[in-house]
């Protein structure tokens, strides 16, 4: 989804970033992606600090709408991963049939511990 | 909703009914578990955050080289508490064969489904919260009641691991399952318990997307853009190991 939204936005963008320890950085044409990025990545942690230091950091440059959909969206794919997870559901046709092998290989999905048990199904 | 006023922040009016519901709906008796139960799984999930447990089979290289056994409150069986920690704590790492352990201790396909979407949806719910620098909202009282026990007739174990309803085999009694037959697998993942899968999307729409617009790149809902969104959930999804 994240590289059908940006194509769609004609923006470059460096998938691959999404796996990395550092995370989504601002080498690319998503407005404060690199901080929304370090957003996400706190609350998955549940590091109350850093989300705190990071929330007033995205309201004074976003906006306090857009931290809360920031917000929104985090807990969302909190639900998402869950379901999609405990329900083996197959994840080859994922994103529309989108996210073919090559794509898992070069973004790195393809070493999570789940893409040895096969499509899940 | 109080804990959303004392942040100070204005939160949409979706998102204040769509928590709203969401607590109203665990604490009613769902499909398979009573209220009791559903929230019961609620306050599970808020303690396997600390759970020793989880936080060392999180951190081993396989979640099953680590013995140990999980700090459960109490009021659910073990097979539950098993199955609420690890989709809470670890759930990139489930496996077909740990699902079949669960099922092997007496819990039947249809429970889990209602368990895994309350537990998804709590998450959800307290994500939010925290995200936001609210306090969690406080558990419900559970509502008395029976569970209807609805089966939909067309649902069967094929495409994952749970029994699912696919579109074609959906049914008037079913109550609204799909808008298409078009459908990625995660709406249908809950779907062998209906009202699970409304409840379900009820709340992560309005965190997300509506069903409808997910696909469509151009329409713009929310205060970030669309590429914003993605980066956030591709995030999220990666930190967690998840390949859907």
């Amino acid at each position: 989804m994240l590289r059908e939204s940006s194509t769609a936005g004609e923006m470059d963008v460096d998938i691959t970033e999404v796996t990395q320890d550092a995370g989504v950085s601002n080498d690319n044409d998503i407005a404060a992606a690199g901080l929304l990025s370090d957003f996400a990545e706190a609350v998955v942690r549940r590091d109350a600090d850093e989300t705190a230091r990071l929330r007033t950091r995205v309201i004074s440059e976003l906006g306090e709408a857009a931290f809360v959909d920031a917000a929104a969206t985090a807990a969302a794919f909190h639900g998402f991963v869950r379901v999609a997870d405990s329900t083996g559901i197959p994840h080859s046709n994922a994103a529309g049939g989108q996210d073919s092998l090559a794509l898992q290989h070069e973004v790195g999905i393809d070493q999570f511990y789940a893409a040895s048990l096969g499509d899940r199904g | 909703m109080k804990v959303f006023e004392d942040t100070g922040l204005t939160i949409r009016d979706d998102l204040k009914t769509a928590h709203t519901r969401a607590w109203e709906g665990i604490s009613r008796a769902g499909t398979w578990l009573t209220g009791e139960r559903r929230v019961a799984v609620s306050a599970e999930v808020r303690n396997a955050l600390t759970c020793d447990y989880c936080r060392a089979q999180k951190e081993a290289l396989s979640p099953n080289a680590v013995a140990g056994k999980h700090t459960g409150l109490g009021d659910l069986s073990p097979a539950e508490v098993e199955a609420v920690h690890r989709i809470t704590s670890d759930p990139g790492r489930l496996s077909e064969d740990w699902y079949q352990s669960i099922i092997s201790q007496g819990l039947s396909p249809e429970e889990y489904i209602e368990l895994a979407g309350q537990v998804a949806i709590t998450m959800m719910a307290d994500t939010f919260t925290f995200g936001i620098g609210a306090a969690d909202h406080p558990l419900p009282a559970p509502q008395g009641g029976e569970p209807s026990r609805y089966r939909p007739p067309g649902a069967k174990k094929d495409a994952a691991w749970v029994p699912i309803t696919e579109p074609d085999d959906a049914v008037e009694e079913d109550g609204d399952l799909y808008r298409s037959n078009k459908v990625a697998y995660i709406q249908r993942a809950l779907s062998g318990v209906p009202d699970t899968k409304r409840d379900y999307w009820q709340i992560a729409e309005a965190h997300y997307l509506p069903n409808g617009a997910v696909r469509d790149f151009e329409i713009d809902l929310r205060a970030i853009s669309r590429p914003q969104i993605e980066v956030i959930a591709a995030r999220v999804s990666a930190l967690h190991q998840c390949l859907y």
